[in-house]
């Protein structure tokens, strides 16, 4: 089986979801202030499937990516993973400046109580996926942007995924949070690393929730596209890009729908 | 399974290309980082300030020359550096010298044990930030020297006096110093940690702390500064056979003979030491603790 065919078809993914969204609403403040960030929101991730958020600013997308990173709390609804623990990358590296990159990969095992040859093993394995072999013993600042957002996929791995197939965590393919990785990327880069996380993606069979708001970005690495309006942030509408649709058209036909959820605010 | 990912995209190429690519903008994009040889650092970095003490000891020499001061309040350079010599030779300014060093380096010591916690609870206890962070921030103002009446009141002429004065003096730089430091940690990085699932202690330890290490390292110098210039002042006021003879006491001495070069001499060597203790500690660990994070500039 090709991975063409794979993306072909995204349909039902077998078992139950991986990332369960019920119901959710988020308000920040109180009172006259109080600023619904999302209302009544639901999202079923299936195990191994790749979905884009999509969004305008203030669409409360980062807000629902914080709720399933269990770094905020939803005012009402469920949140449910059964992963162990989704790991998030953020728009920045965010990598420990103090750290070698192979040390910041190491991090999230570390944390976990993973002995330190396993551990090491496990980095250079990581780094290897994200094409960074013998960069390990370089510090965050020698690197580039790109390659330190590589160092952050890696390490965003190694939180998701354990040890990987040699650990206790055998069939655990882990969740990917991401929070527009690539938006502070020059746009070389940017098309160069996500030619690279789908790769990632592919060799793994990680479930990825990706926030963006370019268009083309999440036609582009998704198999289904949701989008968010903005205050209060509700789902529109979802796409599946199977590639029997035209990406073009996709692209156009997801522009359009975006730009009128924009305009409704004019008015 | 072919890696192909880019069918659904009109992009030409194969992977391997993608990844050509991807090699190639990692050589161009990787920083490049440009090291001076040693012989322009020592020449830039030693040179001037040997220039700068040889003309100020020239300006010096031309104005006792020309005598406008008399010579009980102008010492020549040569009378100065006389008595310093014959005090190394007799082994007394050693003696001198270690006498307050050593208790400097004890309270300076005794202060990072007592300012680390007290830093550590007024950064992450809101309630202790509002009750005593104004108390430590005028503390911090407050010249040291003016605690020494009440020490002698309390302990009298000898070493707690002393320790009293220099701990005033260095503790609430050090706690400041490390609120700072754990202040500027970019928030993102405590966020990354507990997205991780480090726990509490973890994120201390990990994280918070080592985030934390230069603004720490900048009231360590700060503190040092402080316990060393408490020092000189309590010891020049509170002076005693009982207390021992330190630079202060010296410098006292010579004040009370009227001995205008070993002022001088007392001064210097002050100075030295001061200097002495940046360049031999703090400036390597803040160069090695900046270089490592990519923080140092210049050479």
């Amino acid at each position: 089986m090709t991975a063409t065919l794979e993306r072909s078809a995204p349909g039902p993914r077998t078992g139950p979801p991986v990332l369960d969204v019920k119901g959710v609403s988020k308000v920040f403040g109180t009172g006259n202030d109080a600023v619904v960030a999302l209302d009544g929101v639901d999202l079923s991730v299936a195990s191994g499937e790749f979905v884009c958020l999509l969004g305008a600013s203030g669409c409360g997308k980062s807000t629902l990516l914080n709720l399933v990173a269990g770094l905020d709390r939803p005012t009402s609804g469920t949140v449910e993973t059964s992963a162990a623990r989704p790991a998030v990358m953020f728009q920045e590296a965010a990598l420990l400046p103090w750290l070698t990159a192979g040390k910041n990969v190491e991090l999230p095992l570390r944390l976990s109580g993973v002995g330190r040859s396993a551990r090491r093993e496990r980095a250079h394995e990581l780094l290897a996926l994200v094409r960074l072999e013998g960069q390990a013993d370089k510090r965050p600042h020698e690197l580039s942007g790109g390659m330190r957002q590589r160092v952050a996929l890696a390490r965003a791995l190694a939180a998701a995924t354990g040890l990987g197939e040699g650990g206790t965590t055998r069939h655990e393919p882990g969740v990917l949070l991401m929070d527009e990785p690539f938006g502070a990327l020059d746009a070389i880069t940017r098309d160069v690393l996500q030619a690279e996380l789908l790769r990632v993606w592919e060799a793994t069979g990680t479930t990825v929730l990706f926030v963006t708001h370019d268009v083309r970005e999440s036609v582009r690495l998704a198999e289904r596209v949701v989008l968010l309006s903005s205050r209060p942030g509700r789902v529109v509408r979802e796409w599946a890009t199977a590639s029997d649709s035209d990406p073009e058209e996709l692209h156009g036909d997801i522009t359009g729908e975006l730009r009128e959820v924009i305009s409704a605010h004019a008015r | 399974m072919p890696a192909d990912t880019t069918t659904d995209e009109q992009r030409p190429g194969t992977p391997d290309d993608a990844a050509e690519v991807g090699r190639g903008l990692d050589a161009l994009d990787t920083p490049t980082e440009q090291r001076t040889p040693l012989w322009k650092r020592l020449l830039t970095g030693i040179v001037p300030p040997i220039v700068a003490v040889v003309l100020f000891v020239v300006v010096w020499q031309i104005l006792w020359a020309s005598a406008i001061w008399p010579e009980f309040k102008l010492p020549s350079p040569e009378s100065v550096f006389g008595t310093i010599g014959t005090d190394i030779a007799d082994g007394r300014a050693l003696a001198i010298v270690w006498t307050s060093i050593s208790r400097a380096v004890l309270g300076f010591l005794l202060a990072v044990v007592i300012a680390t916690p007290i830093g550590l609870l007024v950064a992450t206890v809101p309630l202790v930030r509002s009750a005593i962070g104004p108390i430590l921030t005028g503390l911090q103002n407050l010249p040291s020297v003016a605690w020494v009446p009440a020490a002698v009141l309390w302990f009298g002429l000898n070493d707690q006096t002393i320790y009293f004065v220099v701990l005033m003096g260095a503790v609430p730089s050090i706690a400041n110093g490390l609120v700072s430091g754990i202040d500027q940690v970019p928030p993102l990085l405590p966020r990354v940690g507990f997205a991780m699932g480090a726990s509490r202690s973890q994120s201390a330890r990990l994280i918070m702390l080592p985030a934390a290490l230069p603004g720490f390292l900048g009231g360590l110098k700060q503190g040092w500064a402080f316990s060393w210039r408490s020092l000189m002042a309590a010891e020049i006021i509170a002076t005693s056979p009982s207390l021992g003879f330190g630079l202060g006491a010296y410098l006292n001495e010579g004040q009370s003979l009227s001995d205008m070069p070993s002022v001088i001499a007392a001064i210097l060597l002050i100075l030295v030491v001061g200097i002495g203790v940046e360049l031999l500690f703090f400036r390597p660990a803040e160069l090695r603790v900046l270089r490592a994070r990519g923080l140092a500039t210049g050479p």
